[in-house]
């Protein structure tokens, strides 16, 4: 039985692997004349991915300290908006910067409060801070785009490329990195395992999982603030829209990538390829010539079918 | 001939490739109430689930009532007669008696709806041939009764299926006294009717009270088994821990030195639930805290470990006042607890015995900046070792380790913590004869460390034998102190 049990969590963790090996041999297969496999395509998956995979590695901790939360989409409008109104203010990026990570320390930080110490479920508090959020998003901008023309922001923060290697991917590996190692090898990361895996254990055990609870609602929205920086500097310019779409996609890249939506499991990497299995996903559709409707039907089996594989060992 | 009610051959199972059951033989005859012991991790638990159809066999065969057809879920078990009352209780704590009586088959029904009041009468009716109709009220929900007539809902449970074979998980584990007296009559009742009885327990008292016949494992295999009337006691502790151990622990009593301080002092501690609770303990000394469900043992060990809010009073640990408000501020003052139930309370399941060792102990395990898994690892093989745990090794999940060997990972956890006070909340709770001899062994070696013990259990024999000193406790205050030798019964007189 334990034989059976091992097997399957060994299963279970490389499915991920089996199925973004699969839907890469597909698409390299079906899409060869279309320019799938050409550098240049390649290259613009990694671009497309890189703001949903930093998502991914700070949904990660949500999942793991078993809450939810919807809030982040918000969260990255937000910080995009109030970096580029404070770019176009004082001309200084690092304060700009520091604004819009600073929105997201905010949001997280109010998440947390009526999570952590007053006790409301995850997943109203986080409802509701969507409302919130993007209701602000949409008054400080009036609806309107905020360009940013500042060449040297633009560059560091999603636009330039570092000789082949586009500076996006560079800000995905270096948050994918840091992500492992704290889930895995820091203080942090195992009592953030322990409060979601048991948290009355973790209690006793002397964490303080309120605490716990609240840095992790924080790192995701900080994460989710950087990925709007990034979309603010590839875009060169803000939009109360941005990140709308984003919820679903990271949540499915997480879950995919073999985290337990139960707390107390979870895995850094896992969900940085699930972000890439959806953005291969996406342009792969794209290259198909699929209409926006299609990709959206085909987009939405392909995340239930994988989910379903992966969580196929759940039910016994 | 009628044929046995259960009867197994040459059963063989593993688990991850270690044998848990090996060769089992075991014949259950109608009508028969039979004992079934052994040390945990013996396989006891494996084999009644083998039977229930919930773990499947990697050899072997089982007859029931003379098919030997194979099955392989509860629902087949059930459809062969096979009913199964668990050890943890399966109850749903929001529903009521009747609505968890009729929970595991169809509903009574009135054309499209629910036919209550036949629910009810039925209920009765199975409550009543159990004798107990008039202490439990059908319309009760579940979260309301105490957990004596949880465990007879559970029962009755079983019998609404109209099973032929019944098997009981440590029914009175969590039973007072006067409530294993209600449960044995159920026994009797049910024995009376023909119903053959599987019982698993680790009271061996009960089973010269109870059962007819006894089955010892040890290790996976069945080392005796006999007509209870053919035995004794005696016997049965020795064939569970082959000979190995000692079969009772003899323990000095310590006085403390004139003139040294009591390592921990409370004085007038006060909380919702205790009143004026004032004690203390010297460094070497283990001190009881007697008294019966609900004088407020446990809810002692809240106050001590930040748990519960302190109303008024003071705690003192090696002569410094310390303020606790959460686990961790107890921790840092030196006070480690085992608590009360070690699945819910002292262990995180999915994870491995090493990560759960290193919780209390992160701020130590640190690197520069990540946790340095060389610290960690010697640490946990010390333990493992000095714990004589049985694991694979220290990345095993604890979800997989015995419930002997659950416990002693959460005693680990408190060594590693290097309290100077160690709190023991019935650190014994259905544990083996072995591993509570080796738990009992780590707690001696600790206190003679110099350290300080309270400890709390619901067996007042444990109690008796092993405390320097025992304070009596009810309704949430100190009724007296014990500091000479007082036996089981004394104990169970003054907690009155």
């Amino acid at each position: 039985m334990n034989v059976r049990i091992s097997s399957k969590i060994n299963l279970r963790n490389s499915v991920i692997y089996i199925v973004f090996a699969g839907i890469f041999a597909l698409f390299s297969i079906i899409l060869f004349n279309k320019g799938f496999l050409s550098p240049d395509n390649l290259l613009n998956i990694a671009r497309q991915t890189a703001m949903i995979s930093i998502m991914a590695v700070g949904m990660t901790f949500v999942l793991c300290v078993a809450e939810i939360d919807l809030s982040f989409g918000a969260v990255v409008a937000l910080s995009a908006l109030v970096t580029a109104m404070t770019l176009r203010a004082t001309g200084s990026i690092p304060l700009s910067v520091l604004a819009g990570l600073g929105s997201g320390v905010a949001v997280g930080l109010f998440n947390g409060f009526f999570i952590a110490q007053i006790g409301i479920p995850s997943f109203l508090v986080t409802l509701g801070t969507t409302g919130i959020v993007s209701g602000i998003a949409r008054w400080i901008s009036h609806l309107q785009s905020i360009p940013i023309d500042n060449d040297a922001f633009v560059f560091v923060f999603g636009s330039g490329d570092l000789g082949p290697v586009p500076i996006l991917f560079v800000w995905t590996l270096i948050v994918a990195v840091i992500g492992v190692l704290v889930l895995k090898k820091t203080a942090f990361g195992l009592k953030t395992l322990a409060t979601g895996g048991n948290k009355i254990s973790a209690l006793y055990s002397g964490i303080k999982t309120n605490r716990i609870k609240l840095g992790v609602m924080v790192l995701n929205a900080v994460l989710a603030a950087l990925a709007g920086i990034l979309y603010a500097g590839r875009l060169h310019g803000a939009r109360y829209t941005l990140g709308d779409s984003d919820v679903m996609i990271v949540i499915a890249a997480v879950i995919i990538g073999g985290t337990s939506m139960f707390g107390g499991k979870g895995s850094v990497i896992g969900s940085v390829l699930g972000a890439l299995i959806m953005g291969i996903l996406n342009n792969g559709l794209i290259l198909m010539g699929l209409d926006v409707d299609q990709q959206l039907i085909f987009r939405g089996i392909i995340i239930i079918t994988a989910v379903t594989l992966t969580m196929r060992e759940k039910k016994s | 001939m009628e044929a046995n009610a259960i009867e197994v051959r040459n059963l063989n199972i593993s688990f991850d490739g270690v044998k848990v059951l090996e060769g089992v033989d075991f014949t259950l005859g109608v009508g028969e109430t039979h004992a079934l012991v052994g040390a945990n991790g013996a396989g006891k638990s494996t084999l009644v689930k083998i039977l229930n159809g919930i773990y499947h066999k990697d050899s072997g065969e089982i007859s029931v009532f003379g098919s030997s057809t194979p099955y392989d879920s509860a629902q087949g078990a059930r459809e062969r007669g096979i009913a199964m009352v668990y050890q943890d209780l399966s109850l749903v704590p929001p529903l009521t008696v009747t609505e968890n009586i009729f929970l595991s088959r169809p509903p009574f029904r009135k054309g499209i709806f629910l036919n209550t009041a036949k629910a009810h009468d039925e209920a009765v009716k199975i409550l009543a041939s159990l004798g107990v109709d008039t202490v439990i009220d059908p319309d009760s929900r579940i979260e309301d009764i105490s957990v004596g007539q949880q465990q007879l809902v559970e029962i009755a449970k079983a019998l609404s299926l109209e099973p032929r074979i019944l098997i009981l998980d440590e029914p009175t584990a969590s039973l007072s006294n006067s409530e294993i007296n209600v449960l044995f009559r159920v026994i009797e009742r049910l024995k009376g009717r023909g119903i053959s009885i599987i019982y698993i327990t680790h009271y061996l008292r009960d089973i010269f009270k109870i059962c007819d016949r006894v089955t010892v494992l040890r290790d996976g295999s069945v080392v005796l088994a006999k007509p209870v009337a053919e035995t004794d006691i005696w016997e049965l502790v020795h064939e569970m821990v082959g000979g190995q151990a000692e079969t009772s622990v003899v323990w000095k009593r310590t006085e403390p030195a004139p003139g040294v301080k009591p390592l921990l002092e409370l004085e007038n501690v006060t909380t919702r639930s205790i009143r004026d609770v004032s004690l203390h303990v010297f460094p070497g000394q283990v001190v009881g805290i007697a008294g019966l469900l609900g004088s407020g043992r446990t809810e002692l060990f809240r106050a001590l470990y930040g748990l519960d809010r302190r109303i008024s009073g003071r705690i003192v640990v090696n002569g410094r006042e310390v303020a606790i408000r959460s686990p961790s501020d107890a921790l840092a003052a030196g006070i480690a607890l085992v608590p009360e139930d070690r699945r819910k309370q002292g262990l995180v399941l999915d994870f491995s015995v090493e990560q759960n060792i290193m919780l209390p102990i992160l701020r130590k395990l640190r690197g520069k900046m990540l946790l340095s898994g060389k610290k960690s690892g010697t640490l946990v093989d010390h333990y493992i070792k000095y714990l004589m745990v049985k694991t694979q090794d220290r990345r095993q999940h604890v979800r997989y380790l015995s419930g002997g060997n659950q416990q002693k990972i959460v005693v680990a956890k408190c060594l590693a913590s290097e309290a100077s006070v160690l709190l023991l909340d019935d650190p014994t709770f259905g544990v083996d004869i072995h591993s509570k001899l080796e738990i009992m062994r780590i707690v001696r070696e600790f206190a003679a460390a110099g350290k300080a013990i309270l400890f709390v259990s619901s067996e007042f024999k444990e109690l008796a034998e092993f405390c320097d000193e025992i304070y009596i406790l009810k309704k949430g205050s100190v009724s007296g102190d014990v500091r000479r030798n007082v036996t089981e019964d004394q104990l169970m007189q003054m907690v009155q």
